[in-house]
Parts: structure tokens; sequence; C-alpha cells
């Protein structure tokens, strides 16, 4: 039984079914999916509640097809959104590329599972790559969003529905299995965005207006370098407005430890036992993993002595760090590659062995 | 006082001109969908999802709302689009490979669930777009780029019949097949399509036809030669009829 | 009278309505026209076009735009 959600009144909710009612407040009008663990709540809940209030629910016959009913639902205009994870997230793929090149307002959450291939359904951070670089053809990026408390699967939920509609980009929510599961207090509130006018764009039939095509076919050299640009500085757009990011007690450290997703919330919890030891530690968490936070690792850089990035993968995000420091200071990493989240008291010692000559 | 008994249709762009090959029927297929959106006053309702492959210029061609799918996805698309407007006459174009090869699944399934959406599919034994290799309609025996000797059971295994595998979905409310080897044929090939597009717009079901065509170019045929393999050739294995019809 | 217009720039030279015509009243041209194709020309001197439309509804290139009849 999930509760129910009423505006300023604190619930015990589960991750997925946060996410699955923050789309139904934020006015999602179809869901269509596939069955996959650790995000089947998702579906479930679609199921009843988008009957119930006459909106659209298909069961897809697979992932491919879910995404791509998702492309025709937001062609329209219409809120629509999909969820799944990491390796049926791979099958998405080609209609991400799509859908980017088409600039429709797709919605999908990715609820990380271990992989590489069919792997297991502990929880994992190894589809990082797979959402910000991405697995489909061409040069395109996804908006994407990773939350790191069950309160913020609503918040970002509602902020992918509007990003998406606000660039016409496909948006992520990049949730992991832990997160998917586990149950926290949260509040439900109103959706806080204004809507976005898809006149201008949307099919609805060529009526009193001349007819509309949305494709990305492109036989000419020209008018596909024309678009890339275009598209480019859209991209520009983005990364100079809609960077998010968290910061703990970063002001005055001396080394700072970046997580994203759930992992977070250990390295917090490290970083405070850190502090009583007299360590001056900060913790950072990029919120937007497109945009990336460059800018301001980068700037933190000039003030910190060390960096350490934990992820439950093999080194994945730590690139991006890497690339944001530029070599300003050294970027190590701490990662484990699938499973619970690293542990408090591992991350200490971690910290204090390499805070060592800092 | 002559009175005009044949004109393009106007749900077709003005001054349009087909970039098919010569001779090839996927323009008769286009006209007489826009002669049926005409007829049944749809053109200003419909958004289409269009597939990849000689299909996919569609949108060039027909002036209405269109979204042009991945490889195979026109009916998942096009699932999105009508479930999202109920109201809006949804229709894809497709040729066999991306119907009954790559889009198989979305295919059946639509028929499975009884989308209420009207499917056209052009059979010309081949990929065309790409130069004439062996797909899943390709008769036995019948030589492609991609088979050479022939198409032989061991290496490619059988054709599909997609009319009739159509038909057996209980979400189908009409499926035909329909050959534009002749005028005669050609004007059934147009009744038929109308049927398909009228069973979504009473609401019944899945509707769809399965159109024989020629394709001049990869058989190495004159455009009349083509007809006549259509007719010798095709239609023996890929016999026209309707073979479900649940308003009949 | 019945009879037919010929859009010639459409005329991709297939000649699938030369075989059609019942009456045998479109034939091969000497005209050529802007993407090379050897065009086809209604030659109807004897009024003898039914304006049966099949020309129009075999040509796969929108090359017989009308047809009268009467």
């Amino acid at each position: 039984m999930v509760a129910e959600c009423v505006t300023g009144k604190k619930v015990l909710m589960k991750g997925n079914y946060a996410i699955a009612n923050a789309a139904i407040k934020a006015g999602c009008q179809c869901y269509f999916g596939y069955p996959i663990t650790p995000q089947s709540e998702i579906g479930e809940f679609m199921s009843g509640k988008m009957q119930e209030l006459g909106r659209a629910y298909v069961s897809a016959e697979s992932e491919l097809a879910a995404i791509n009913m998702v492309i025709g639902a937001v062609s329209t205009g219409v809120k629509a959104m999909s969820s799944s994870s990491s390796c049926a997230i791979s099958l998405m793929q080609e209609a991400l590329s799509y859908a980017t090149a088409d600039q429709l307002p797709v919605v999908l959450v990715s609820v990380m599972r271990g992989g590489p291939g069919l792997g297991n359904i502990y929880p994992s951070q190894g589809d990082y790559n797979q959402a910000t670089i991405g697995g489909g053809n061409g040069d395109y990026k996804l908006i994407v969003l990773a939350p790191s408390t069950v309160q913020e699967c609503i918040d970002l939920t509602y902020k992918a529905f509007y990003l998406a509609f606000k660039y016409k980009n496909p948006t992520m929510i990049l949730a992991d299995g832990l997160l998917g599961q586990m149950m926290e207090p949260v509040e439900f509130y109103d959706y806080p965005y204004p809507e976005i006018d898809t006149t201008s764009w949307a099919l609805s039939g060529a009526k009193d207006r001349s007819a509309r095509v949305i494709r990305s076919y492109a036989p000419l050299e020209e008018n596909q370098c024309v678009f890339l640009d275009n598209l480019f500085k859209k991209y520009e757009l983005i990364e100079q407005n809609e960077v998010e990011y968290e910061e703990y007690m970063v002001d005055d450290a001396d080394f700072v430890v970046v997580a994203f997703g759930s992992m977070f919330r250990n390295v917090k919890s490290a970083v405070k036992l850190c502090r009583e030891k007299g360590l001056k530690v900060g913790a950072f968490r990029p919120i937007t993993l497109y945009p990336f936070p460059s800018e301001r690792l980068n700037s933190l850089a000039d003030k910190v002595k060390k960096i350490l990035v934990t992820e439950i993968n093999m080194g994945q995000m730590v690139r991006d760090v890497r690339l944001a420091v530029n070599g300003k200071v050294p970027v190590l990493f701490k990662g484990k590659g699938v499973g619970a989240m690293i542990d408090v008291e591992t991350l200490v010692e971690e910290i204090e062995k390499q805070m060592g000559g800092v | 006082m002559a009175t005009q008994v044949f004109s393009i249709p106007k749900s077709l762009k003005k001054d349009v001109k087909y970039s098919f090959c010569p001779g090839c029927d996927h323009g008769v297929a286009v006209r007489l969908v826009a002669e049926c959106l005409d007829e049944l006053g749809l053109k200003e309702n419909t958004i289409t999802a269009t597939s990849i492959g000689c299909s996919v210029g569609l949108y060039d061609f027909i002036d209405i709302d269109a979204i042009e799918a991945p490889h195979g996805r026109a009916l998942a698309v096009a699932t999105g689009v009508k479930r999202a407007n109920p109201d809006k006459f949804v229709f894809t174009y497709q040729g066999d490979g991306d119907f009954a090869s790559i889009g198989w699944a979305e295919s059946m399934h639509s028929a499975f669930r009884g989308e209420k959406l009207s499917a056209i599919c052009i059979n010309n034994t081949t990929y065309g777009m790409t130069g004439g290799q062996l797909g899943p309609t390709t008769l036995l025996g019948q030589v492609t780029t991609t088979s050479p000797t022939g198409r032989n059971i061991e290496y490619y295994g059988y054709p599909v019949k997609i009319a009739e595998h159509i038909a057996l979905s209980e979400g189908t409310a009409f499926s035909a097949r329909v050959s534009l080897d002749s005028v005669a044929n050609i004007r059934k090939a147009k009744a038929a399509i109308k049927k398909a597009f009228e069973v979504q717009m009473k609401g019944l079901g899945f509707g769809f036809v399965e159109i024989l065509s020629s394709c001049p170019t990869n058989w190495r045929m004159s455009p009349q030669q083509a007809h006549e393999r259509v007719r010798n050739e095709m239609m023996p294995i890929y016999k026209l009829g309707v073979y479900k019809d649940i308003t009949a | 009278m019945s009879h037919i217009v010929i859009d010639e720039k459409r005329c991709k030279a297939c000649y699938l309505c030369v075989n059609e015509c019942p009456k045998k009243l479109i034939k091969i041209s000497n005209k050529t026209n802007n993407l090379g194709n050897r065009i086809v020309e209604f030659d109807d001197p004897e009024h003898e076009c039914l304006g049966c439309a099949m020309c129009a509804t075999r040509c796969p290139d929108l090359a017989i735009t009308e047809v009268y009849k009467g």
C-alpha cells in the first residue's frame, strides 16, 4: 500500500513510489514501461494510478518499444515518461539519440543495478557513463539529474519534466537500487514549475497551419552542420543555466570528497566524523551530472590540496572530476564494483590515509 | 461538358515530386493513401509515424503532421501518439523490412493490443533503399545482393506471410493483402486502405494492409516486367485477399 | 470531350501508361524533360479517349494530373 500524497503532509515512502507519484503530480499523461528490478514498482504503481486517472498506461512489449512510445506521445506536446534499469536502458540508447536529434522532451528514469551484462540487482552507479556519455550514435547530451534522498526523487522528478520541456531535450533521472527501494519520510508539494507552451512545435494535425515534420534525417552535409551548431548552442545554454550541486563543509576544507547519488549519504557522515577528529574535510555532490559542475570543482581545486572521488563503480565520474580540475590537485579514487555503498568507517579510514601529508 | 474524373489528391503537398525510382509502386501507394485521407476528411486530424527505408519520404509528399520513427519502431511511436491523443487519426506507412523484420515485435504487439491504428506495409520482397538485399519477404529462389544464389531454406529460412499473421491476432479488426500490379488491383487496394482507416475511425481495432509492390531497380527489370513478376511469382505465394474483417 | 493532362516535369519515362491505355493514345515522344527523361505525350486526333483514368491510376509519379470524361 502506497501512502497517499497529499500536499504538505509528511509520509513514509519508497524512492520508486516517490518518483511515480511526483510524475503524476507533475502532469505526466502517459507511462510506457517494461518490468525490470529494481524499478518495477514504478510501472506497477503507474498501471493502477494512470487508469484510475484516465491517463495512458501501456505495458510495452520491450523497453525498445516503451521508449519509442514515449517519443510518440511527447511529439504531441504531452508529458510522458518511461522508467527502467541498466541493461534495459542499454536497449533504449538508439531512441535517446533520436529523441535528442528530434528535440523531444522525453523523461526517463534509470534506477541503476549491477552490470555489465545482466549483472545483478544490487545497487550500483555503473551507468554514470551510460547516462552522461550515452550509447547512442552521434553528438548529443541528455540532461541527467541524480537524487540522493527520497525527497530529492520528488524534487528532481518535477525538475526533469520542467527541464525536458524547457530545453526540448531528453532528461534522465539517474537513481540507483538503494534509492529506489529504501523508504524515507517525504513531503509532497504541488508541481512548482511553469507549464511550457508546446503549440509552436507539437504535432496536432495540420489544421489552419502547414504540416509539421519531426525528423532527424538530414541528407545534406550543410544542413546537418547547422543543426548540430544550433543543438550545441542549446547545450551551452543548459551548461550556463542549469548546473546544480550540493556542498558540505567545503569552505575551509583542505580535502574534498566528491560523490553523487546514494553514495553521498555515507560521504556526508564520514566528513562529519572526520571533522570531529579535527580533519578539515568537505564534501561535494554534483546534482546535475550533465551539465556537470566543472567550473565550481575547478575553483574548489584552487583551495583544496586533494580531491577524493568515491563511486559504486570502477571509476566513471572521476574522469569528469579530473577534466574539471585539470591537474591542479591530485584527484584520487575509491570505488567498489557493485552493491552496498562504501561504509562510513572505510571512508574515514581512506580519508585519513589520503590526508596523511596534506 | 466534360467532368473531371481524376485529379491529384489534396492531401498531397502542392507541386509534389516523388523521389522514387521510375516505375516504383510506392508512388501509387502514397497516392492511394492521400486519396483515402481526402475522401474520409482526415487530413487535418492526422499524425503519421513514418519508417526507415524508401517509405521514409512520406512526409515529403503528404501534407500531414509526421514523426520519423527509428527503424522498425513506427508502430511503437504511433502507439504513443494515439494513446496520448485518442481523438487523432494515426497511421504508419512502412516497408516489409521495417514492418516484418526489425519491427516485427512492435508490429505484432500493436495488433495483439488492438491498438486503434492503421498500418500500411509495402511488400516488394527486398530491402530497396540499401540496394536490394534479402529481406523477410524475399521469395524462395530469389536472387538478391545477399542471396547471390537465390534464397534457400537452409541458409535463409522461409519468407514471412505478413497479412496472415496479423489476421491471427484477436486485436486485429482488418487485415488484407492487395497488389498494385494492375489497375483493377489498384482500385481494390484503395478500398482495402480505406477499410483499414475506417476500422480505426470506428475504434474497432488494428487495421492492416499489406501491399504487393514492384521494385524495378533492385529486381533489374522494366516496370512492366516487374508487374509481371508480382503477378506470376509473388501472388501465387502471397495470395491476395481479406484475411480478417470484423465488419464483414 | 474526354482527355487527359500530362505534367511533363513529373514524367520519369516508365511508360506504364503507354501500355495501360486501352486505346493506345499515349505515345513516347521525342521530347526530353529536365530530368533527362524521354517523356510521353497524349495523341488523340480521332477523339477516342474514354476518360477511363486507367493511365492516371497506373502512373506512379502523378504525371497524369487530370482526366476528363464526356
